[in-house]
């Protein structure tokens, strides 16, 4: 049993979602309907998982999603969007989110991706992989003295499968790994994206003088 | 951005009056200084002067009218074309009183380099037409009264006829540079505006159709259907959104086009189920390249669609370096046996080997295809030149 606060403006997906992953087992702590809610009850009912709409009417999808996880490291986000704004989706897993689905996910995924999120697996779809991917090749194709981390050659190679669909069970049949290597190296890719988040957030205080006199 | 105005005859722009005023504080300056010259030089060859009286009261007059010009020209609502007129007559008529407050053969008129004022004003008002227009009538009444011409007179008058106009027409640019900034400003707002509202709506009917989808399937038989149906409606909005991300902003240099964009849009016409990844921003190349690259990938997913069947699905990736691009796609069908593309080629049946090797050998990429238990996948690399 996983406990789960959902976070939706839309109260019928509100809904929707909170009676699936019931019926599946899982404890719904919380809901709340834009960002001011979200952070409001967030602390009281220290939710595992939440299962965050993007696309809040106060906009503030990104922005909670870091504060959650500052107010608590070890809880875990799970984003659910309808239309996957694409850098809004970079920017919520950059800030910490580990999880990505769209909407038009079954029930089934759904409630299976609150388990892995919850478990602390990633859940990406191949979209995001593609993203995570033309980040990197971003800071790859940038000046050499950068100081935020790239991917292996393996890690490129197994976003590379994710991004084509393949589960990780394919991945690990094809390159003979164990299952539990190929999670590794997906979570160190959202790792380290996460870390280049903080490096270049550093980088960026320093440069416009944020490190002096803050203390 | 100033407040609009409805004032002028052409529909002048807010920015293009922002200028005009910019550059009559500009003519100000300007005017102060060629008045100091010119009582200056007035008052150093007083003695030049056989009606010395009339001279210092033309001098005084012409003072007084620079401050009155200055203050006149500072507000749109007065530049009115009559001062303009006024401006520049009152320059003649101190040039036309010059051989009878000095004397025949006088040298310097007494308004001298002070002309300028009225010169300039007309060239920023009226263009280079205004500019060669004052510039002509200044000329002549330079020249009309002088018993004889000498180089110096002719160097100034040059200089004037040549300059009036220059000033003019690049006065003219500047305001048209304007408007034309402030048009693009303007497109520029309202697409963004048009893609936020954009937004909105789709959001709104993406949740729905997610929503059947979800419900349908749920529900089972002719349900399912029109949840089926919604699904294939969903990935189609989701997809041309995307596509719009990533549509160039500036227009660029015109031959380029996003593959991003364009494999996108290939993809969701394509009877296939099939998934585009991106690298999230615009993947520029030649239209050329671009054409050939989704042809290729079509031919893919023809293939899949031939081999595997409707219900198969695809995903293509799309990644983009500095050096090349590389376009992946797989599918979830049994894959292909080892050799048999070989063995179709060398039986001269070359149907995939051309539709895709072909086509990216021919950009100077490579294409590999690999298949197994995962399905099959191909892997078109195309070098950027």
């Amino acid at each position: 049993m996983v406990r789960v606060m959902v976070v939706d403006d839309h109260p019928m997906w509100r809904d929707a979602v909170e009676r699936d992953l019931q019926a599946a087992g899982h404890e719904v702590v919380a809901v709340a309907a834009n960002g001011r809610e979200a952070m409001a009850r967030f602390p009281a009912a220290t939710p595992q998982v939440v299962v965050l709409d993007l696309q809040l009417p106060d906009h503030s999808g990104v922005q909670v999603t870091s504060m959650m996880l500052e107010h608590d490291p070890a809880a875990r986000v799970l984003i659910l969007s309808a239309s996957g704004e694409q850098t809004d989706v970079l920017d919520a897993i950059k800030a910490g989110a580990t999880g990505y689905l769209v909407k038009s996910a079954s029930s089934a995924e759904l409630v299976s991706a609150v388990t892995r999120v919850a478990e602390g697996d990633t859940v990406f779809t191949p979209g995001l992989a593609g993203l995570v991917l033309g980040e990197f090749r971003r800071i790859a194709d940038g000046p050499a003295d950068d100081p935020r981390d790239q991917l292996t050659e393996r890690e490129t190679e197994i976003l590379k499968m994710v991004a084509t669909g393949m589960s990780y069970k394919q991945i690990a049949e094809r390159l003979v790994l164990s299952h539990r290597t190929v999670q590794n190296h997906v979570q160190n890719t959202l790792r380290k994206l996460q870390m280049n988040n903080r490096v270049q957030l550093t980088r960026w205080a320093i440069e416009h003088g944020l490190d002096e006199g803050d203390d | 951005m100033s407040s609009r105005s409805p004032r002028g005859s052409a529909p002048r722009a807010d920015s293009a009056l922002a200028v005009e005023d910019r550059l009559y504080s500009a003519l100000a300056i300007v005017r102060v200084v060629v008045t100091i010259n010119m009582v200056g030089l007035n008052a150093y060859r007083r003695d030049n002067f056989s009606h010395p009286d009339v001279a210092l009261a033309i001098v005084l007059g012409l003072v007084a009218w620079t401050a009155a010009a200055i203050w006149l020209y500072r507000d749109r609502a007065r530049r009115t074309s009559a001062v303009l007129v006024v401006d520049l007559a009152i320059v003649l008529a101190a040039m036309a009183a010059t051989p009878w407050v000095k004397s025949e053969h006088f040298n310097a008129t007494i308004p001298g380099f002070w002309v300028m004022g009225a010169l300039l004003a007309w060239a920023i008002h009226w263009h280079w037409r205004g500019g060669l227009v004052a510039a002509a009538l200044i000329s002549a009444s330079d020249l009309l009264p002088r018993a004889e011409i000498d180089q110096s007179n002719y160097g100034n008058v040059f200089l004037i006829l040549i300059g009036g106009p220059i000033v003019g027409f690049m006065c003219e640019s500047l305001q048209r540079m304007a408007r034309e900034r402030d048009a693009a400003e303007r497109t520029a707002a309202a697409a963004d505006e048009r893609t936020r509202l954009a937004r909105a709506v789709h959001d709104g009917v993406l949740q729905v159709l997610a929503m059947t989808q979800r419900r349908g399937t749920a529900a089972g038989g002719e349900w399912a259907d029109l949840g089926r149906l919604a699904g294939e409606q969903e990935r189609s909005l989701r997809s041309l959104i995307r596509q719009q991300d990533t549509v160039p902003t500036a227009s660029g240099p015109g031959a380029q086009v996003d593959l991003a964009g364009a494999l996108e849009a290939m993809a969701t016409a394509h009877p296939v189920r099939v998934e585009v990844a991106t690298p999230g921003a615009a993947v520029p190349v030649d239209r050329h390249v671009a054409q050939e690259t989704v042809a290729a990938v079509k031919a893919c997913l023809d293939n899949v669609l031939t081999h595997v069947g409707p219900d198969a699905s695809a995903w293509v990736l799309a990644q983009s370096a500095a050096a090349a691009i590389t376009i992946s796609v797989r599918d979830d069908g049994p894959g292909i046996e080892a050799g048999r593309l070989e063995e179709a080629a060398a039986q001269g049946r070359l149907g995939v080997s051309s539709s895709i090797r072909g086509r990216i050998e021919e950009l100077g990429g490579t294409a590999v295809m690999q298949s197994g238990t995962w399905g099959t996948e191909w892997e078109l690399t195309v070098p950027l030149a």
